[in-house]
């Protein structure tokens, strides 16, 4: 990677971690004021790569920050309604970003593997259905879910996930539930869930871990930086 | 048979002034605190076995080995809150206690399988509340819907490490039946009655 792009990924997750921190006080709008050209960068060109392990089955077409040929490769199976996966989100996720992904050395993948709650699947439908319209406002509404959990519930999140794209991105959150609700993302939910359970995933979350190509180990639960670090650097 | 449980205050003391004279025998409190490093470990990293595994082949120093399995613990990485982490080392350090008590009563007087049982069942509680502790209540949802509990219906106040609560009662009963059958005996010379 040169120098010029190393810096543009540097600055690029600097907004996003930015943006990320501002969620976690409960203000949906500061997502909105996050920079999505910084998005954008973060969430494009990815490379596709081929990876023997079923975690990996169909992870070119998922929403992933950083370029998936970097050294290590994290594939997340996370589901919105999952407490560990918020506190997850919340205490390891930021520093990746500012630690693995922002020097250019480790992309994360992001599935979708509603095992917990039940509002996780149609949370999960949303993610998909807006991923396919606008692949940086998938990881705003994610953080979304997280820093929010305890307000979603079955019988509210459809309402709650239009009003947050409404409100905080450029995608119509009306369509987007309404591909929901038609279960129009369902085939992507099930391709990811698919994988997860070919893979053994037995709860949320869990990641595998990939470095040069090579599938390295599982990590389940809430892990601490240090894991992630560690076997994808160390 | 009468199940005899802890509902008085003298049953409290008796199975706190046990355990005390258990442990302040030297060899027992090696047993006591191997017992909870052991406990600890095995609700810490029953989670991540392939993960524990995996990484004494990785191609890493074995710093960094150390400090990832380290890592996994309640208190130094961030897989259990708090509360979490604290219950967790409450139960294992009941149940280093309770070993004690077990390798004590098993050496001096013979011991019933009702007390070996319960401190087993404890261990296997306390690793499943840690469990599911870590990995967001998927283990206790999944085996509730095995017998058709609707994973809708339920609601977890402690994020699945209500199997961490019932084996801290599970290893307290197994305690108090200990002291209750040694109770009118000696420890280290002690009378055990309260």
């Amino acid at each position: 990677m040169d120098d010029l792009t190393r810096r543009r990924l540097l600055g690029g997750t600097a907004g996003l971690v930015a943006g990320t921190a501002g969620c976690v006080g409960g203000d949906a709008n500061t997502d909105a004021d996050a920079t999505p050209t910084d998005r954008e960068l973060m969430t494009s060109g990815s490379s596709d790569v081929d990876f023997d392990h079923p975690s990996a089955t169909g992870i070119n077409d998922q929403p992933t920050l950083g370029d998936r040929s970097r050294q290590g490769v994290i594939v997340a199976f996370e589901d919105p309604s999952c407490p560990s996966c918020r506190r997850f989100n919340q205490n390891t996720f930021p520093q990746i970003e500012s630690e693995l992904l922002a020097p250019g050395d480790v992309a994360y993948v992001f599935r979708g593997y509603p095992v917990v709650y039940e509002w996780g699947g149609p949370a999960t439908r949303a993610l998909e259905a807006t991923f396919a319209r606008d692949p940086a406002a998938v990881w705003d509404l994610k953080a979304h879910y997280f820093d929010q959990q305890g307000q979603f519930s079955t019988d509210n999140v459809l309402d709650r996930t239009r009003s947050y794209l409404d409100d905080a991105t450029d995608v119509d959150g009306s369509a987007v539930v309404t591909e929901v609700s038609e279960d129009a993302a369902a085939e992507a939910v099930q391709a990811d869930y698919d994988a997860g359970q070919a893979a053994g995933a037995s709860g949320t979350p869990t990641f595998y871990l990939f470095r040069d190509g090579e599938y390295q180990t599982t990590v389940s639960g809430a892990q601490d930086f240090t894991v992630f670090e560690n076997v994808l650097l160390g | 048979m009468m199940v005899s449980l802890p509902t008085r205050r003298a049953d409290w003391r008796l199975m706190g002034r046990t355990a005390r004279l258990v442990v302040t025998i030297p060899a027992y409190a090696a047993v006591a605190l191997a017992a909870t490093v052991a406990g600890l470990t095995a609700f810490s990293l029953s989670l991540n076995v392939s993960l524990v595994v995996d990484t004494l082949s990785l191609p890493i120093s074995t710093g960094s080995k150390v400090e990832l399995l380290v890592s996994l613990y309640p208190f130094v990485g961030t897989a259990f809150t708090p509360l979490q982490g604290g219950l967790l080392v409450i139960v294992a350090t009941t149940l280093g206690v309770n070993v004690a008590m077990v390798a004590y009563h098993f050496r001096e007087h013979g011991l019933s399988l009702q007390q070996g049982g319960t401190s087993v069942l404890g261990a296997v509680l306390g690793a499943l509340g840690a469990g599911c502790a870590a990995c967001g209540s998927a283990i206790l949802l999944g085996l509730l819907s095995l017998v058709g509990v609707s994973t809708s219906l339920l609601w977890l106040p402690l994020d699945g490490l209500e199997f961490a609560v019932v084996a801290l009662l599970v290893v307290v009963l197994s305690t108090y039946w200990l002291a209750d059958g040694m109770r009118g005996g000696q420890i280290n010379g002690c009378p055990v009655d309260v």
